[in-house]
This record gives C-alpha cells, structure tokens and sequence, in this order.
C-alpha cells in the first residue's frame, strides 16, 4: 500500500474542490490597475531632470541677487541687450510685432491631409 | 457574386496559448491581457485567499500581482509557465503581507482562520467543499500553501516547488504532512 493509496479519498475531494469565485468587480479592478492606467503626465526621470534644472536655476539667481549692486547690474544689462538687438528702435519693434503675429497666423492655418488609404 | 454572398462556415475560436497572447500585450494589444486575466485570476485568487484567509486582502494581493506582472511582462522568459510565474509572484506578495500582519500583531503565526473549524465543528458541516476548505484554512501556512498550489497547479511537484521556492523533497515532505492533518480533520 502506498502513500497514494493513503490519501486517495483526500484526492478526490481535493479534485473535486471548485475554486471559490472572486468577488465581482476585480476583473475590472485588475484592468483599472494595469491595461487602463493613465500614464502619469510626467515620469520620474523627468521629474528628476526639472528638479535639477529648477535647484539650478534658483541657485544662480541666488548668486546673482546676492551679488553686490545687483539690481543696477541687472538694469545695465538689460539695457545693454536691448540696444544690441536694436530693440530701442520703434521700426524694429514694430517688424518683430509683424513676424511674431504672422508666424502665429500661419500656425492656425489647417490644411487638407493627403488622401489616406485604408489598409484592410 | 455567389461566392461572395456566401457566409464562411462557424469555426470554433482558436485557443490562443500564454506566450501568443504575452506578445499580444507587449504589442498593445489590452484585449489580450484581459483574456490573461480571465483565464488566470480565478486561480490567483484562491491562492491569495487560502495564503492570507481574509478575501479583502486577497483580493487586494490578486490586483497587486497582476499589476506586477503586467509590468515585468516584457521580461518575461518565452518558453516559462506563465501560471508558475503569476502563483509566484502572487505568493510572494502574500508572504510580504503575512510578515507585516506578523509584525503588527507580533503573533507567531497569524491565524484569521474560522475559530468553529476544529474536527467537532468539521464533522457538523454537510458540505465536503466546505469542510475541506475550512480545513486547509486550519493548515499552517506552509501546508496551506504547498495543497492549494497541488489543487491549483494540478499536482505538478516542480512547478508548486519554483513557486514556493522549496526543494522538491521539501514540497513532498510538505505535502505528506498537510494531507495527514487534513484527513485527521475531515475524517476522525
């Protein structure tokens, strides 16, 4: 007689034993969790790479507001950057307008799309 | 004209295997991991459910692991069982949260087993199902776990083996001694 033989009652209701059913709605809660998941608007290594850059930059202002005269430096070169790109003068404010405006006008133009064909 | 009004004979649907539909998924397809899911949570259910004897958290440990496994599924190695690798990561959940029960209550052995489910109550209960579920609810949880995964997994020795992580003699050891306490229980 062997081991088997021992236990071949217990194996037949073992065998015998349906699952019990899940609950209903966790199928749905699996979907939810997995194939359905809204991707996160940013990932981690971005994030990471913001916070650098955002750490970075509040660093560097850090410096140049604690600079002394700091807000006359600020003042000088801004002007200085303004008179370099000629920016002091009404005409060329006014063309940067126009090519501002007419650049944001042809990106609201809308073309017919090429003639699609559906593949079966 | 005829030919093509006329209607293609029923076929029965193809049954698609885990490692076709795993390729599906990676593809993009959702449909296929639903059929995945269908055809799988049933089973990690019951594994969850007898492991941690409580249905919310069972319930909660089958979503875990689904999701887990939706996430690695890409390292998924072609030609592996994809039953043995969901049981496994499944069990594993359920050991990380029988260790924090264990942690928080500081018992032993945590036991949210029905308190009537002694031999007396037992041999009181008509229903084999019932009783037989009661008393492997009663195992301690390393039996508990190696005779779900022998009904789950179809007595597959290797298989219930990777997933607990055991040698095979362990697993068998294991296995003799859960059913002796199970037929203690259920037939005195």
């Amino acid at each position: 007689m062997t081991h088997d033989d021992d236990f071949a009652d217990l194996d037949r209701m073992l065998a015998a034993l349906p699952l019990e059913e899940p609950p209903a709605g966790l199928r749905a809660r699996i979907m939810t969790a997995t194939v359905f998941r809204p991707e996160p608007a940013v990932r981690p290594w971005e994030t990471w790479l913001i916070g650098t850059f955002v750490g970075l930059a509040a660093w560097l202002a850090w410096l140049l507001a604690s600079a002394p005269n700091a807000g006359e430096r600020f003042v000088d070169t801004t002007n200085r950057l303004i008179e370099a790109g000629g920016l002091n003068s009404l005409t060329t404010v006014l063309w940067v307008g126009v090519g501002i405006s007419a650049a944001w006008w042809i990106s609201q133009l809308t073309f017919p799309s090429a003639r699609r064909i559906r593949i079966r | 004209m005829a030919a093509a009004l006329a209607v293609d004979p029923p076929v029965a649907a193809p049954v698609v295997d885990d490692q076709a539909l795993i390729s599906a998924v990676l593809a993009g397809r959702s449909d296929a991991f639903e059929e995945i899911v269908i055809r799988y949570e049933r089973a990690v259910y019951n594994l969850a459910v007898r492991t941690l004897r409580d249905s919310t958290e069972a319930q909660d440990a089958t979503q875990e692991a689904f999701f887990k496994a939706y996430r690695a599924l890409g390292s998924f190695r072609p030609g592996a069982k994809f039953s043995t690798w969901i049981f496994t990561i499944c069990y594993r959940l359920c050991c990380d949260r029988l260790a924090k029960r264990k942690r928080f209550s500081g018992d032993e052995l945590p036991d949210r087993a029905d308190p009537s489910a002694g031999p007396a109550a037992l041999a009181e209960r008509n229903d084999e199902a019932l009783r037989l579920r009661a008393a492997i609810d009663a195992l301690p949880e390393k039996y508990r776990a190696v005779i779900t995964l022998y009904h789950l997994q179809g007595r597959q020795y290797e298989e219930i083996a990777s997933v607990l992580n055991l040698p095979l003699g362990t697993v068998k050891t294991h296995l003799f001694r859960a059913k002796e306490q199970l037929r203690k229980a259920l037939m005195p």
